[in-house]
């Protein structure tokens, strides 16, 4: 937040005036440009790092005597390291310039016109200070969006310097310094700094702190991963969900609806809500993203007003309340309570900030943020009603009626009636979203494709699933023994896939149970028959498992073997057993229909 | 001399049973990866080739194994972990996590473990601080930061995946699926569970995240195969130190498995439960019947194993009771057959142990009224008679209505061994009607 600037000349405003003007080359701080373009730098940036500030809009024309105070400005080469120096001097470096999209590294002409400038008037280095009665951050914060806004207006003209004696000495000297260059009539350069706080208030670094907010991350790997070896193994890269693919076929209408929506908001500089829901795997949250994608490349383009996008999943909270801390936390980096969070964001939002951004909130798995206040909801769909909010809610969920089954009336009546709802995809688009994700290679015979699809479009319309049937059906055609004569993935092998992932594993798991196990169950059934009822005591079915052994001419097994096939069986889930130590009195159930088992002990 | 001979063999033999003994317990006992698998060649190189290409080509997967109790699960997972970090590539480039769905019983202690296995724990000292919320942003940051190229791969073994899925809102869950189907850092989850249902219990959400990969374990063999794993499971290592003995016992277990007794005994245990564990218990007790002066396993001390692991526990402790305490249960028994299994209190015992005193006994001596409660509440010690739960609490201790845990023929097969047992005692629990 604190204004930097290097200054190129001074000069009388007016002939014959005292005022003193400068022209100035403004620079910035890592604290002054926006969170999100922080990541662009894909580093951690020293506080000694300042970047030239190259974005269009600031005056370069200041009164001199705002000029506090000197601080040295060492440009460096982009493949320099800023060197970490701790203590004392007020040294800032330089290496790469910021034009309000992206950074740049100095351009080598500027670089050494800096470097000689350095060398040569390292004397004239000035040290300025000025005095603001307003809190800093506040002020600061204002005055970098006034000066985003507002080019003309300069820190210098708009700051009314207060200034005391103490500071007199300083522009005494500042004063006779620029009469000097004007005598000497040389364009000089002046590195300056405008300072809000003085530098010795702020601690000397002690022991290093455990950093608390540092970034954690996996350990780099040592080898590198191995790149695809055949067109399976690449199929199999393509097709893995995470991939993200260049388009998302099969949805563009609902893309186009979402865009729409979330453009005329942008431009007409208002806040809504959207619901969007769908079953899962149906590409919800997919094409949402795709949308912020799109709407990020407009804005930078200049097609559209710039936003800010954040996002929240109710799946990765572990309350509710912990939205705010969330959402307060990507949009200003402040870390709170759940409560002030809450607090502060009512403020933020029902405030008018001038020239406050449009913040598009993403809010995937909304269901799971319901609570039996229902002030999350309650909160986070009044927001966009308040005019100086600029708040657009993308909610997702997976039930339609979301709105209706579970808000109350004041909360759905917010939520409002822009709904969109994702429908399972149909074979046809299953076979196209894997094309395109296949792009060409051949990896798949064209009936395969159109098997998969039409199983899971049949069963659920999943995209998830369809991906992964895929990527399995490679997997078995590479290790099958019997590879097809083209080597491409066959439908016997979507098949095997198919039948691996969605066969009950309930026949075959009995058909391989041991004989008493068997026994038992039948045992079971035969009690159910007697009785006529669907729960039998571990006596009763006791006494029926003895009379099959009898019939069969099995050795009797023991009580405490009958219990622990009980137990066992009980463990599998064929059996629901009550959980208590009512022994031989503890009552059974089937967890299976009894055609199944019928069925699967038939077999035999 | 030939005595010295003869000692010395003797201390021969001593050290080598005492080796046998050492190995062939470390086998039964201890799931060690060196031991051998059986019959699931199919599910091994499946599971391999999954882990294969998550540390290679940094491909996240995601994965169940399931099969009942003693099926081999973790045994499997162990023996491909052992062939996998055979590979220097893998050693070096793939990190692991255990977690037990009975030791982290929730998301907030599951949370703090996988940072603290992930050696990235937010931590002073060796406290892992931050609160629920802070852990949870802190490793989803984490694993967001890295991606498929550059990142160590992790793999999570959910033990006992079914506790997972009862975490609120299967938070876990969602989120290791989630960034398994994201380009994050590439992890693999595995889950271990023995819940043929498992499926059925992940919320809708959470199962379209998983991948459907079904890794099924289901001791799919016969007896024929099941003798094969007992002679492999006997067998001693070619390098063991005596040559000459192993020979001997090895020729020994070969005979023992095709000697009928020892067959029988197998297909018994066999038809019982097909799980090795309980084959290990049997060869367990077994082994230890192996001594120096009996130094090869015999057909009997199968049985004899055999006996004891099929031994009905509570059979047992009415062998240990006394004649009063066995009359209680005979006059249990016979109140059960009359009231078709209804409860019963201890007056009723006391009134039907009166007539058969009055009527019938000969041996028996009247003992008073509290001296019957005291052996009447020693069964309820025992417990071989339980209070029925719910109503009755309040109830006086002669009132109190209690249940019989014992079957009848439970009873009869006890009174079968039951030492000195008097014969009209006998005849009463065969017919409640014998006095007529």
């Amino acid at each position: 937040f604190l204004p930097l600037c290097v200054c190129f000349s001074l000069f009388p405003s007016v002939v014959g005036s005292q005022e003193k003007h400068a022209v100035v080359q403004w620079f910035s701080r890592i604290t002054e440009l926006p969170l999100n373009k922080r990541k662009l730098l894909r580093r951690e940036v020293s506080p000694q790092e300042i970047f030239l500030d190259k974005a269009p809009g600031y005056g370069t024309d200041i009164n001199v005597e705002t000029i506090i105070k000197n601080v040295k400005v060492i440009p460096l080469a982009p493949e320099e390291v800023v060197p970490v120096r701790s203590k004392g001097k007020q040294i800032f470096f330089v290496k790469e310039s910021w034009d309000g999209k992206c950074f740049k590294p100095l351009s080598p002409g500027l670089l050494s016109e800096l470097k000689e400038a350095e060398k040569k008037k390292r004397n004239i280095q000035m040290e300025i200070e000025s005095r603001h009665s307003a809190s800093k951050s506040s002020l600061s914060k204002e005055r970098h969006s006034q000066r985003v806004a507002n080019g003309i207006n300069t820190p210098g003209a708009r700051k009314k310097l207060q200034l005391n004696s103490m500071y007199t000495a300083i522009l005494y000297l500042i004063q006779k310094m620029v009469s000097n260059i004007n005598t000497s009539n040389t364009m000089q350069n002046l590195l300056l700094v405008f300072e809000d706080f003085d530098f010795s208030l702020q601690p000397e670094p002690r022991t290093p702190k455990t950093p608390r907010n540092a970034t954690p991350r996996i350990p780099i790997r040592n080898q590198a991963t191995e790149k695809p070896a055949n067109v399976l193994e690449e199929a199999r890269l393509r097709l893995h969900v995470s991939t993200i693919p260049g388009s998302l076929p099969c949805r563009e209408e609902e893309f186009q609806d979402i865009y729409n929506f979330v453009e005329s908001k942008l431009i007409d500089g208002t806040g809504g809500c959207m619901y969007i829901s769908g079953v899962p795997g149906t590409g919800k949250t997919a094409t949402v993203h795709e949308v912020i994608r799109c709407l990020q490349q407009a804005a930078e383009n200049d097609e559209l007003p710039s936003f800010q996008f954040i996002e929240i999943n109710g799946m990765k909270l572990t309350d509710p309340h912990q939205a705010y801390v969330q959402i307060l936390q990507l949009l200003t980096g402040q870390k709170v309570t759940a409560t002030h969070a809450a607090e502060l964001l009512a403020k933020l939002f029902s405030t008018p900030g001038p020239k406050r951004k449009t913040t598009v909130l993403i809010v995937d798995e909304l269901d799971l943020l319901w609570t039996r206040k229902q002030d999350v909801m309650y909160n986070l769909f009044d927001w966009p009603t308040q005019r100086q909010a600029k708040l657009i809610i993308l909610a997702i969920a997976n039930t339609m009626d979301l709105p209706e089954r579970i808000m109350m009336n004041r909360v759905a009546s917010r939520l409002g009636l822009t709904r969109m709802s994702f429908q399972p995809y149909t074979y046809k688009q299953l076979q196209q979203i894997i094309s395109s994700r296949l792009n060409h290679i051949k990896a798949f015979e064209e009936d395969a494709i159109q098997l998969v699809s039409r199983k899971v479009a049949a069963l659920s319309g999943d995209a998830r699933r369809c991906l992964d049937i895929c990527r399995r059906s490679t997997e078995i055609c590479e290790f099958s023994s019997q590879k097809s004569a083209s080597g491409l993935v066959s439908m016997a092998h979507v098949m095997k896939a198919i039948d691996e992932m969605f066969s009950s594993p309930y026949i075959n798991s009995i058909r391989n149970a041991s004989l008493h196990e068997q026994m038992f169950l039948k045992a079971i059934i035969a009690e159910f028959r007697r009785s006529g009822l669907e729960e039998a005591t571990v006596q009763q079915i006791y006494h029926q498992h003895v009379a099959l052994c009898r019939i069969e001419g099995l050795q009797i097994p023991t009580v405490s073997e009958i219990i622990a096939i009980c137990s066992r069986l009980g463990a599998c889930r064929f059996l629901l057993v009550e959980s208590n130590n009512k022994y031989l009195h503890v009552r059974v159930r089937l967890n299976i229909s009894q055609d199944d088992v019928m069925y699967a002990l038939k077999q035999e | 001399m030939s005595k010295r001979k003869s000692k010395e063999t003797s201390s021969v033999n001593g050290e080598c049973i005492s080796q046998v003994q050492r190995i062939l317990r470390e086998r039964f006992c201890h799931q060690c990866p060196n031991g051998k698998l059986f019959g699931v060649q199919l599910q091994y190189k499946h599971l391999l080739e999954l882990l294969k290409r998550t540390t290679i080509h940094g491909e996240s997967n995601s994965a169940l194994i399931i099969g009942p109790r003693g099926s081999g699960k973790t045994m499997l997972l162990n023996h491909v972990l052992k062939e996998l970090m055979e590979a220097k590539q893998v050693r070096e480039n793939l990190m692991q996590v255990h977690l037990n769905g009975l030791l982290q019983t929730n998301d907030k202690i599951a949370l703090k473990e996988i940072t603290r296995q992930l050696q990235m724990e937010n931590v002073v000292g060796d406290k892992v601080f931050g609160s629920f919320a802070e852990n949870l942003a802190f490793l989803l940051e984490a694993l967001k930061k890295g991606d498929r190229d550059s990142s160590c791969p992790v793999l999570f073994i959910l033990d006992e995946f079914d506790l997972f899925v009862h975490h609120k809102n299967q938070t876990l869950l969602y989120n290791l699926f989630d960034i398994s189907q994201s380009a994050q850092t590439p992890v693999t989850v595995i889950g271990l569970t023995c819940r043929q249902d498992i499926l059925e219990l992940l919320e809708k959400r959470v199962k379209s995240r998983f991948s459907h990969r079904q890794i099924y374990l289901m001791n799919s063999f016969d007896f024929k195969q099941y003798l094969r794993i007992f002679k492999e499971q006997l067998y001693l290592p070619a390098e063991f130190l005596y040559k000459p003995f192993t020979q001997k016992w090895n020729k020994n277990v070969q005979s023992l498995s095709e000697d009928r007794t020892v067959q029988d005994v197998l297909q018994n245990h066999f038809h019982c439960s097909k799980d090795l564990r309980s084959l290990h218990m049997l060869l367990m007790l077994a082994l230890s019947s192996i001594t120096v002066s009996h130094p090869f396993m015999t057909g009997s001390d199968l049985l004899e194993a055999s006996k004891s692991c099929r031994m009905d526990s509570k059979a047992n402790i009415v062998h240990g009771l006394s004649v009063l305490e066995i009359c209680l249960i005979i006059a249990m028994k016979h109140l059960n057959d009359v009231y078709e299994g209804e409860p019963f209190n201890f007056q009723m015992v006391y009134n039907e142990f009166q007539k058969f005193i009055q009527r019938k006994a000969h041996s028996m001596y009247n003992f008073e009224k509290p001296v019957v409660m005291k052996a009447f509440e020693h069964l309820l010690q025992l417990e071989l008679i339980k209070p029925i739960e719910g109503l009755c609490v309040r109830a006086q201790r002669e009132y109190l209505l209690m249940k019989l845990l014992l079957d009848n023929n439970q009873i009869m097969d006890a009174l079968q061994v039951y030492p000195n047992c008097p014969t009209d005692v006998k005849q009463w629990a065969t017919s409640s009607l014998s006095w007529l």
